[in-house]
């Protein structure tokens, strides 16, 4: 089987976040660059769909040059090779445009069975590409599978489960398609040292801005920058939401105990009625 | 290109139409359609579906889509991306809105794809800029940030809405009804849903209410739940718990909470034993009023609630559980 991974490279959540001086972006200045969590499920489940069925795992990213890193961390896990779609102006641009560039890269890479990616990337937090790229690739997709409990590679399709509101679905599905990957869809490995060092030597393409084919994409070259995009963002806050603090502790240590139990219940109950007048 | 602005309906597994729906079609009617100049129109698209028209119009829509198919059974995204790309295709809508639940976070994106249209996700406010382009405002970076975005160019202008961001306000008006100007095409539905269980719970669904009650992993089992059920019977709110409580095998991935399970904003969120940590907080964050009780006086979460007690979940919640049931009887 042929299997893709699409990864991205994110900041690190635990980060401190500072708005930019232009006022329209994060400050990236000595942030911590790390492999998009949701696209680590991704990666672990080619390689387990590999380790099952055989074939190879190609990964698939865009973004610039130190995106590099995820991309050895992804061959490192196990992946066999990789497309970098190298271009500072790809951080810039909308999510439209790093869908349909991706998918036009795919089209490239010629026949595959089946791509997994992250449901979501952390920093922008939006959900679309993914499913964007199946469209694009004319390939049905099917997101948020908890589970993918069979892939048939002989009768071209795979069964997933999932979760929506209220409920739990299974879908079949006929092959090539794509799968977003949720929270908690498998363990992703470490990358074990010899993993590392057999990383550097797996092949490595490396595509710019003057490879991709504009042709039939619906948008040029000059698109791919923060003015072209369809949705720009224009400003960013970071709000800072006042809270009352007020906390009830105990008065020989902090927790309450014994008779402040009760008291410490009423008073709280007082609170929410009176104060924030919610109950 | 027409001025009108639709919203998808969104509806539950039983049929009914989601709370996010109305607050859509309000906060549309309030904020773009008069300033565009077209009609207020809804979308709905499903098996079985007629007769819900009524509904949208109590809620502003002058016009209802209706596309009702074997097709769109059971949620199939194939067949909800052609009925909803072929009918924009067709009226070319200014703007088009959904609510960003599970199931819209998956055709939505999808559907804009194929019509060729930008959209944005998950947006906590809808407006129009100077020049009447969609311009809304939403969650980034771990619910750390807020952007505002606005839409260039003259493709439809497509956004899905978080729900419990808007009123709901009822504007009745009688809708005229337009079924049959779309057939969803056979050939692009490939997947098949073959089964489908509808979890019977009769607690509000959590992005939709307006209390929540989440328990962490300090609640220890499975059993201990318990407590967080009967407290959110009590008060009619959702149940919910941490990322730690859910990988510890207490409650449900669809209880999930945080950065990596649902975004909440309820008027009211009460966390039993949560320590606080940002990923949780990029999912309940934005709530109006939140209520910590937890015995590490050094947890986070008493650096950023409105409220708290120090203590003992199993010592408190009795107590509180009691007293509240005992108040809200009393009415």
């Amino acid at each position: 089987m042929k299997i893709l991974a699409i990864v991205s490279q994110t900041q690190d959540t635990e980060a401190k976040i500072q708005v930019s001086a232009s006022g329209d972006s994060i400050e990236t200045g000595d942030m911590k660059w790390i492999m998009n969590p949701y696209d680590e499920f991704a990666v672990e489940e080619a390689i387990q769909t590999k380790e099952k069925h055989g074939g190879e795992v190609v990964i698939v990213s865009i973004g610039p040059a130190r995106v590099i890193d995820t991309i050895r961390q992804a061959l490192a896990m196990g992946a066999d090779s990789a497309v970098h779609i190298n271009g500072d102006s790809f951080a810039e641009t909308d999510s439209y445009a790093t869908g349909a560039i991706i998918a036009s890269e795919i089209k490239k890479l010629g026949e595959f069975d089946i791509i997994f990616t992250g449901m979501k990337i952390i920093d922008e937090e939006s959900g679309q590409v993914g499913v964007q790229i199946a469209e694009e690739l004319g390939i049905p997709h099917v997101s948020l599978v908890s589970k993918v409990s069979e892939i048939n590679a002989d009768a071209k399709k795979a069964v997933c489960q999932k979760e929506i509101d209220g409920g739990h679905v299974v879908v079949e599905v006929p092959l090539p398609c794509l799968i977003t990957c949720p929270d908690a869809m498998n363990e992703p490995r470490y990358a074990s040292l010899p993993g590392i060092m057999k990383a550097k030597k797996k092949p490595l393409t490396e595509v710019g801005i003057d490879d991709i084919n504009f042709d039939g994409l619906g948008f040029g070259k000059e698109s791919v920058s923060k003015e072209g995009a369809r949705v720009k963002t224009t400003s960013i806050e970071v709000p800072q939401i006042e809270r009352k603090l007020k906390i009830i502790k105990g008065s020989d240590e902090p927790m309450v105990k014994g008779e402040e139990i009760t008291k410490s219940a009423q008073e709280l109950i007082k609170l929410l009625r009176e104060d924030a007048k919610v109950i | 290109m027409s001025n009108d602005v639709w919203v998808v309906a969104d509806l539950k597994l039983d049929g009914t139409i989601r709370k996010v729906t109305f607050e859509a079609l309000s906060e549309a009617k309030n904020k773009l359609v008069g300033k565009l100049g077209g009609q207020l129109c809804a979308v709905l698209l499903g098996s079985g579906v007629s007769g819900l028209e009524a509904e949208l119009g109590k809620y502003g829509a002058e016009k209802v889509y209706v596309v009702d198919s074997d097709l769109l059974k059971d949620f199939n995204t194939e067949g909800y991306v052609n009925a909803l790309g072929e009918l924009i295709k067709q009226n070319e809508p200014a703007v088009v809105i959904a609510g960003n639940t599970v199931f819209g976070q998956d055709y939505f994106p999808r559907a804009a794809a194929r019509v060729g249209a930008g959209v944005a996700m998950d947006a906590i406010s809808i407006d129009l800029s100077g020049d009447n382009k969609l311009q809304i405002e939403r969650y980034s970076h771990s619910s750390k940030a807020i952007q505002t975005q606005v839409f260039h160019g003259d493709k439809t202008m497509m956004a899905t809405v978080r729900p419990n961001s808007f009123k709901d306000v009822e504007s009745p008006a009688t809708p005229e009804v337009i079924s049959g100007s779309v057939e969803v095409n056979p050939a692009d539905v490939h997947m098949k849903v073959l089964e489908l269980q509808t979890k019977e719970s009769d607690r509000p669904e959590l992005t939709e209410a307006e209390r929540v009650v989440a328990g962490g992993r300090g609640l220890a089992s499975e059993e201990n739940f318990k407590y967080i059920y009967e407290l959110a019977d009590i008060l009619g709110a959702a149940a919910g718990a941490t990322r730690a409580a859910v990988d510890a095998g207490y409650c449900p991935y669809d209880m999930q909470v945080g950065q990596t399970g649902k975004a909440v904003s309820p008027n009211l969120y009460i966390g039993i034993a949560i320590s606080g940590s940002v990923q949780h907080f990029a999912g309940m964050g934005s709530s109006k009023v939140i209520v910590a009780i937890n015995k590490d006086p050094e947890a986070p979460i008493f650096q950023k609630c409105d409220y708290g007690i120090v203590g003992d979940l199993f010592d408190i919640l009795p107590p509180f559980t009691a007293d509240v049931k005992a108040l809200l009887s009393e009415g």
